[in-house]
């Protein structure tokens, strides 16, 4: 009834944000802190987002630590071993993972969500494990090697122009995501998500756009696990690590799966309440208190806290009702 | 649409809430003011309070309050620029073992809490991760650990900066390799009867870590280099924290080793003595090595680690004898009495890393960063617990590395604890007994 | 020759050995899966506390480790029973994913409230026996081992009876195969749910109280692989067959330790992962798996 009051505030609202997240380092000062801070949360926004958008197609990975690390892999070696600039070894690494997925994803399909994250969390082992081992004559086994940055950090400013970088990558990571989902294909994998059974008998076949998701996926995580290294300068095959499989869960159930914002949102209040509660001096507290939320979120608010609002506002728009009766 | 809005609205104050939350205790230092000459220096610690390196972390944030606290109870440190003492300060930056933590322990350090020095690092991957943060913005950094080599020797990063106080893996490979050359070797040859020439053959069994491979490589580089008449007969890997060595040792025994050169941690060396000596049946020796010496390590070991050799740098137990030895003894006690258990040696390196930069920042007579840094490169320190190469701590002009005197001992049983003890049996300035083959010692067949 | 006979009867036995920690976790997890049709990733962490359990009883009453399988397994029983009602309960039905994520939180809890309890330092116990070995075949064996895997017999013997020849295993079996039906039996199936959990719970306690025994050492975050390894087996063996469970669990054990001997040791657990793999592109459901799930 008043839509055409609220749409633009949504936008506007969106805008706000935005504007907020460009202006910050202004109002801030461009402090190495913040920005490092900021540029992990960004990072793992594009992260969590292509974690995501495996579970719109109605799959979920417990291992895509292991499209974050090869992207960050084959993007450092395109980097140190042929000289191509960091920036432009993006796209290339981000394919290179997105067919890896695709392959991947071929052994997956077919199972069930559990097979699957056995099968995605094995993945992940497996190629450290080759990383490690087979392959430690290109990546220098555990000992890893030095990557350049992505801003050569004699530039002025590099930190700053580094943030605005991948500040635009995520934004236009995140216009892709909502493209697809409301093109054609995203109709599909919801139909497929929800019943795949009644997508079959509606002549759908739901494989190729289950792999379509699994590539599309492993793609961002590989581009994201790439800005990490050329953010740190430095690659090791602590990038398979289990944490680095986990977190992406964490901030997109805590934040709202299968929504475009929870990723986003439960990356920023999940990283922030990460660091307040790191500068009370919890420790082991700290996980503790993230296991809890994660279990009291999936319980209580399946709709993370993307809901949160809908929820309240059903409840306020209810109690004048009922007052009125 | 309007719950949609409300929703907005709504993650819009959660954000902004936990932006506040995050930001209330880092916003200490106001924005923007100067520096103003205050009687503190901060020092950063970068220790692991949480994930699978805090054990190591606790123990490297208490030995650096410690030695805090010493310097602070004698008054401070002498800064001639403003011609009176200031007292230490020391933040914590927890780096929760992972390079995430730590690159944004050490920014927070840097940038909120404007530390003038770091101290501490333990793991080599999180230090590689937060090297360059820290050369970027030239601070001081004493790193007590990331033993790999690759991290010490990085070309990628303006190394000038960051100074390593501990032995790298060459180091301590090159020790154990002259020990067993110098005294295994010909203790074996002459209560078997072989020839002078025999080589020793070596087996490693090492992590599949920066720390294990580095060690392999080193063993393996080093018998050329130094022409050592040492043929390496087994490598055998492991993963980090494994606890069943069965089947490595099984394989290991079949090549016939005199030695198994264990590169391990010390959680690892455990079970790994145990299933060598009792499931499997080895009789050999086992030389461990800078596994972070701790007493939990003779408490649990028992009786199975009996004539087995550790080369290490500081131990709970073995005490070289040198000028250190007082200063060590009190050292030891000093942490028991403060935090009830043991220092270690990470805690004695960290201990050694404040007193470094005490000293570095009276000589440079400031706190300025540049000055403090010419001061830890062109200075020298005396040793304090560690005996260091010419009893000095003095970074090596080239790659920023101190130099270790690094020392063996041999475990024995000790009927009075019914625990091992270890006796310093290598070198010879240190020795405290000789080396000696147990009897039931057999050698590997050629 | 005969040497070669040695060493492969000796990774033989370490396998078995490996075998019977993996086959306790696996049936406990399968136990699980038959009746509430979920997965409880957070397995491992059963396997971690009862190792914690059997020190701190170790520690503080100097028995028997052996005798303390009398604490860990009805203790985590209880932890077991708790958990299932908290967490598990009130997300069933909701979608296969939300388990899964669930066990991550639980994950998150369990090690860290185990690190602030005991901190995380490496632990470790003796047995009383450690120094007693019997000849098997060519090689000498520690007993610890022998008792290790009649403990695990007796445990699934034990296991068994109680599934067949009771009243209340009847009744978890009979909602294993039919819910619905058991339901309108007159079954209450929640009760079973719990009971069920309290057990495969119970069953990782024994196997942690096995693994503290056998001299391994044990920290907050050891749990997390063996149970992962545990699910593969019951996938390799197919879900909610227990025969299959232990197949899988025996196929794993000698397959880690074959290739830590041949391979080395960095592919131990990426080798149960690719058996995991291959297995399911040839058979989806599992080896010994039914036709569905």
């Amino acid at each position: 009834m008043i839509n055409a009051r609220d749409l633009p505030i949504k936008k506007i609202l969106i805008g706000l944000v935005l504007f907020f997240a460009l202006i910050f380092p202004i109002l801030f000062g461009a402090q190495l802190y913040y920005l490092t801070v900021l540029i992990l949360i960004l990072i793992f926004i594009i992260y969590s987002s292509a974690w995501n958008f495996l579970t719109f197609s109605g799959q979920g990975s417990l291992g895509h630590a292991a499209f974050f690390g090869l992207g960050g892999y084959f993007c450092s070696l395109l980097v140190m071993k042929a000289g191509i600039p960091p920036l432009l070894t993006l796209p290339i690494g981000g394919l290179f993972t997105g067919v890896i997925g695709v392959l991947i994803g071929l052994t997956c399909v077919r199972l069930r969500e559990w097979f699957l994250a056995m099968v995605t969390f094995g993945f992940a082992i497996i190629i450290q494990t080759l990383i490690v081992s087979q392959l430690a004559p290109i990546t220098n086994g555990w000992d890893g090697f030095g990557v350049t940055k992505l801003v050569p950090s004699d530039f002025p400013n590099s930190l700053l122009i580094e943030y605005y970088l991948i500040f635009a990558i995520s934004v236009i990571t995140l216009l892709l995501f909502r493209y697809l989902l409301k093109s054609k294909i995203g109709l599909t994998l919801a139909a497929i998500r929800e019943n795949e059974l009644e997508a079959k008998a509606s002549g759908i076949n739901p494989i190729p756009f289950k792999l379509f998701s699994f590539g599309v996926s492993a793609f961002f995580a590989g581009v994201a696990g790439a800005l990490e290294i050329f953010h740190f300068g430095y690659i090791t095959p602590e990038i398979f690590g289990v944490d680095i499989s986990f977190w992406p869960i964490i901030y997109t159930i805590t934040g709202g799966l299968g929504t475009l914002a929870g990723p986003v949102i439960g990356t920023i209040v999940i990283s922030l309440l990460w660091e307040g509660l790191n500068s009370f001096g919890l420790t082991y507290m700290r996980f503790v208190i993230i296991g809890i939320l994660l279990i009291l979120t999936i319980i209580f608010l399946p709709g993370g806290l993307v809901s949160i609002g809908g929820k309240l506002s059903k409840y306020w728009n209810k109690s004048p009702d009922s007052d009125k009766k | 649409m309007r719950n949609e809005f409300k929703s907005i609205l709504f993650l819009t104050a959660l954000i902004i809430v936990a932006v506040i939350i995050s930001g209330c205790t880092s916003q200490q230092s106001p924005q923007g003011t100067t520096q103003t000459v205050n009687n503190t220096i901060k020092i950063g610690v970068i220790a692991s309070m949480s994930g699978p390196a805090s054990t190591t972390g606790k123990d490297i944030w208490q030995s650096a309050q410690l030695a805090a606290d010493e310097i602070n109870s004698q008054g401070g440190v002498y800064l001639k620029d403003i011609g009176k003492k200031a007292l230490i300060q020391l933040v914590l930056g927890d780096d929760e073992s992972t390079r995430e933590g730590g690159q944004k322990a050490v920014s927070k350090l840097i940038t909120q809490d404007k530390v003038d020095l770091l101290v501490g690092g333990f793991s080599s991957a999180v230090v590689s991760a937060h090297q360059a943060i820290v050369a970027d913005n030239k601070i001081p950094y004493i790193i007590a650990g990331a033993s790999s080599t690759q991290v010490s020797k990085r070309k990628d990063i303006d190394n000038t900066y960051l100074f390593y106080h501990r032995p790298n893996t060459d180091n301590s490979a090159e020790a154990s390799l002259l020990f067993l050359n110098d005294t295994v070797r010909p203790a074996i040859n002459s209560k078997f009867g072989f020839p002078d020439s025999r080589p020793l053959r070596v087996a490693v069994v090492y992590q599949d870590s920066p720390f294990g491979k580095g060690q392999l490589d080193a063993v393996n580089n080093l018998t050329k280099k130094l022409n050592l008449p040492i043929v390496v007969v087994a490598n055998a890997s492991f993963k980090m924290g494994e606890s069943d060595f069965r089947t490595t040792l099984t394989s290991v025994k079949s090549q016939n080793p005199d030695v198994i050169y264990a590169v391990t941690f010390l959680n690892e060396l455990i079970p790994l003595t145990q299933q060598a000596i009792r499931d499997v049946g080895l009789k050999t020796l086992i030389l461990s090595i800078e596994n972070n010496d701790d007493p939990d390590y003779y408490k649990g070991v028992g009786q199975v680690a009996d004539y087995s050799v550790m080369e290490s740098r500081f131990s709970p137990y073995a005490i070289p004898n040198t000028s250190t030895k007082e200063r060590t003894t009190k050292f030891l006690s000093d942490f028991d009495t403060k935090y009830q258990g043991f220092a270690g040696m990470m805690g004695a390196a960290t201990y050694e890393s404040v007193y470094i930069a005490k000293n570095a920042i009276e000589n440079a007579g400031s706190t300025d960063k540049v000055k403090v840094k010419d001061a830890l490169s062109s200075g020298s320190v005396d040793q304090l617990l560690e005996t260091m190469k010419d009893g000095k701590i003095i970074f090596s002009p080239d790659t920023h590395e101190s130099k270790f005197d690094l020392f063996v001992s041999q475990m024995r049983m000790d009927n009075k604890t019914n625990e091992i003890r270890p006796h310093i049996v290598w070198p010879v300035s240190l020795q405290e007994t000789s080396f000696v083959l147990p009897d039931w010692y057999a050698p590997g067949t050629t | 020759m005969e040497g070669i006979i040695t060493i492969i009867s000796q990774v033989v036995f370490w396998g078995l050995y490996a075998g019977c920690i993996y086959i306790l976790l696996a049936t406990g997890l399968n136990l699980i899966f038959g009746v509430m049709k979920i997965v409880n990733f957070a397995h491992g962490e059963f396997l971690m506390l009862g190792t914690y359990i059997t020190f701190s009883f170790f520690v503080l009453s100097g028995f028997n480790p052996y005798v303390l399988l009398c604490a860990s397994l009805p203790i985590l029983v209880v932890v077991g029973i708790i958990t299932e009602r908290l967490c598990f309960r009130p997300i069933l039905g909701t979608g296969k994913l939300n388990e899964i994520f669930v066990s991550l939180g639980i994950i998150y809890v369990f090690q860290n409230v185990v690190a602030m309890l005991w901190t995380d330092e490496w632990k470790t116990i003796q047995s009383p026996y450690k120094d007693i070995t019997i000849s098997w075949g060519s090689v000498q064996v520690p007993l610890d081992y022998f008792i290790i895997i009649g403990i695990t017999i007796c445990i699934l013997i034990g296991l068994y009876l109680f599934l067949h020849r009771t009243s209340l295993g009847r009744a978890i079996r009979a909602t294993s195969q039919n819910r619905k039906g058991a339901m309108l039996m007159g079954i209450n199936v929640e009760q079973m749910d719990m009971l069920t959990f309290g057990i495969g719970a119970g069953l990782a306690g024994a196997a942690g109280t096995l693994w503290a025994v056998s001299g391994q050492v044990f920290n907050p975050y050891m749990g997390s692989i063996p149970a992962i390894k545990g699910f593969a087996i019951i996938i390799i063996g197919g879900l909610g067959s227990i025969a299959g469970a232990i197949v899988g669990g025996l196929i794993i054990g000698l397959a880690e330790n074959f290739t830590s001997f041949t391979l080395g040791g960095a592919w131990k657990d990426a080798v149960s992962f690719i058996i995991l793999i291959i297995v399911l592109i040839v058979k989806p459901t599992g080896l010994f798996g039914g036709k569905d799930e």
